[in-house]
């Protein structure tokens, strides 16, 4: 499988502080991919450094098989929605339709304004004048009339009322659904991840804590609840993620490609949310990876 | 691409039309009245030393009609322009786009960076340059009667200064020489460019523009003072001082001290040229300020050669260190090819910064 995005020993510095720093990662296209991770990860960076809109201090990073933004091609084959979803604010709607129109050879007219009529936006109206969630769309109304192979999207949602984050991942989902896009999306709002993504990274400082695909992940992991126990018992496929005891009792969140049998615990599955959770946790010691999910870090 | 920028330049081109056509009328409301009053002055056709008195009159009838105070709001405006330019659509065009995070926008169209600048620059930068030689035109058609009127030694002269000072500067009188001929395109280019980097580097658009504004005025200081000068090797040149056509001569003689401050004002036999120096040697050949007591004598003050005459006679003489008229292209040239060339180094530097340093 070709990757949307690769990258290798790749960081950013600004000035003393290292934004990103030695991260390694591949996402695969053909997927809608939620980045996740807590603030500070990296992942405005790494989202930045994949539009060439920032230059990496080190390493490598190749979109799409190009280097980002190398050429009006490569620029063209990616869309980009910022975080807080930027717009000229004293451009009308028309305005920026227009200006995507002329930068982008393949621009679809037919759906920018498809788009736009749904949302019943007023084409004369001033882009500063917009709701959080008009301009949201409208900002994913341009990045997806260019018709890219790969749509990037930083936290498109923070700012959004629930009932906007709902519109905003249905135009989302059926643009997907209509072109095959190729999406990243970081968020950390994983409730909304879950509804759309197929595809998971977990970055936390830079580093990728878990990748694969959401089916693979949620079927290779399971909830364990019984006596209290040494970990250290377990059966080698069983990889220890998270742990907690009381006196008595043990829960375990453990990764394993086989069957539990052991009749001493109650097996549950978990949700995206707590798999999430328990990989962004920086107190759990996350082990080595032995059966492979998608694409390795 | 260009279709956008006009889009986004749209309002900035719009004000500055209006500023034109404001300068435009300003002029035309007062340049045929000049005109007029040039035609009817007798100066065309004068002859010999009537020529001088009618300029001064003519000049004197200017003042008195509020022309000067066109004249010199006109001067203003041709050296305010490049600075105005700078700052409205120099330093927003980079910075603007950073602060409110447009530039992911921009920046993640269907075309390269480099493109992206360099339409902007290329827009911004011609208009700039077309705003600025405008209004230079414009001032310099309205203010030939002046320069025909100053050039027959109108007001030069006149000690008293009743002709208002600002009709005696000469061609490379700093305000003169930045305002006309091709300089006002270097700076306006350099000084657009120079708003565009420091908004880039700073990424804010308030403080940009402070720190363009301020570089770009230390600049426009410092070239007429130390760099102008020198473009070019100086000529030198020595004269009795009775054979200088005009001084400005002040004669101290507090404390007996007999000091004197002799400036020459023009070269003999170099009219137009610009002095740049002006020292009065004693026949030993060193500079002093200091006159032979006997010059200082009621008897010789009043007498027909004067003072002056007096310090001639002494073996005084003035070193004078110019550049000739004849010179006046040449350092416009050059003047505009250093600037364009500033220019060109910040746009290169701008280009790199886009391209690789952002942050």
């Amino acid at each position: 499988m070709s990757t949307a995005i690769e990258a290798s020993g790749l960081g950013k510095q600004y000035r003393r502080t290292w934004a990103l720093r030695d991260c390694a990662l591949a996402i695969p296209e053909g997927h809608v991919t939620g980045l996740v991770g807590p603030n500070g990860a990296g992942k405005t960076t790494l989202l930045r450094l994949a539009t060439g809109q920032l230059a990496p201090t080190r390493g490598t990073i190749s979109v799409l098989g190009e280097p980002p933004a190398v050429s009006p091609a490569q620029l063209a084959r990616v869309g980009f929605v910022a975080q807080d979803t930027p717009v000229y604010a004293r451009m009308r709607v028309a305005d920026h339709l227009r200006l995507g129109a002329w930068l982008n050879p393949g621009w679809d007219e037919e759906l920018a304004r498809r788009r736009t009529g749904q949302l019943g936006m007023d084409p004369r109206q001033r882009a500063g004048s917009l709701s959080g969630g008009q301009r949201a769309q409208l900002a994913l109304t341009m990045a997806l009339a260019k018709r890219p192979e790969l749509l990037l999207l930083d936290e498109p949602l923070a700012s959004l009322d629930p009932l906007a984050r709902r519109e905003f991942l249905r135009g989302l989902m059926e643009a997907v659904a209509e072109h095959g896009t190729s999406v990243v999306l970081s968020s950390h709002l994983v409730s909304d991840l879950e509804r759309v993504c197929d595809y998971l990274i977990v970055l936390v400082a830079s580093q990728v804590r878990v990748a694969g695909e959401v089916g693979a992940l949620l079927a290779s992991h399971r909830r364990l609840s019984g006596p209290r126990r040494d970990p250290g018992t377990l059966p080698a496929v069983q990889d220890v993620i998270e742990e907690s005891h009381t006196d008595k009792q043990s829960t375990l969140l453990v990764r394993t490609g086989e069957p539990v049998h052991d009749p001493a615990w109650t097996i549950t599955p978990v949700s995206l949310e707590e798999l999430v959770l328990a990989y962004m946790n920086p107190a759990n010691d996350i082990p080595a990876r032995r059966p492979r999910l998608g694409v390795a870090s | 691409m260009i279709r956008l920028t006009w889009l986004q330049f749209r309002a900035q081109a719009l004000t500055a039309a209006a500023a034109l056509a404001a300068f435009a009328v300003l002029l035309a409301a007062t340049g045929p009245h000049m005109a007029s009053l040039y035609a009817a002055s007798g100066i065309p056709g004068c002859q010999g030393a009537s020529c001088e008195n009618l300029a001064t009159t003519y000049l004197q009838d200017l003042k008195a009609d509020g022309d000067a105070w066109v004249y010199l709001i006109s001067v203003a405006s041709i050296l305010l322009a490049p600075a105005v330019i700078g700052l409205f659509w120099g330093a927003p065009l980079i910075a603007h786009e950073l602060e409110t995070g447009t530039s992911a926008l921009a920046w993640t169209q269907s075309i390269t960076r480099t493109r992206w600048l360099a339409v902007k620059l290329t827009v911004g930068g011609l208009a700039a340059m077309a705003v600025t030689e405008g209004l230079s035109l414009m001032q310099a058609w309205w203010a030939a009667p002046i320069g025909r009127a100053v050039g027959y030694g109108g007001g030069g002269v006149v000690a008293d200064g009743g002709t208002g000072s600002i009709f005696k500067m000469g061609r490379f009188s700093p305000l003169v020489f930045a305002t006309h001929g091709i300089t006002p395109l270097g700076y306006a280019a350099f000084a657009f460019t120079l708003g565009v980097t420091v908004g880039a580097v700073i990424g804010r658009t308030v403080p940009a523009m402070a720190v363009a504004l301020a570089v770009f005025a230390v600049i426009q200081i410092a070239v007429p003072l130390w760099i102008r000068p020198h473009l070019f090797p100086a000529r030198q040149t020595a004269f009795p001082v009775t054979s200088l056509e005009s001084t400005s001569l002040t004669i101290s003689t507090d404390n007996s001290s007999n000091s004197f401050v002799l400036g020459a004002l023009n070269v003999p036999g170099q009219p137009g040229a610009w002095t740049l120096s002006s020292t009065t040697v004693n026949a030993a050949g060193q500079a002093t300020s200091k006159a032979p007591a006997i010059c200082v004598t009621p008897s010789v003050l009043n007498s027909d050669a004067g003072f002056a005459g007096c310090l001639a006679s002494h073996g005084f003489r003035e070193e004078i260190s110019y550049q000739p008229a004849s010179r006046y292209w040449a350092f416009q040239g050059a003047e505009t090819a250093i600037y364009l060339a500033l220019t060109l180094a910040l746009a290169g530097y701008c280009f790199r910064r886009l391209n690789r340093r952002l942050s």
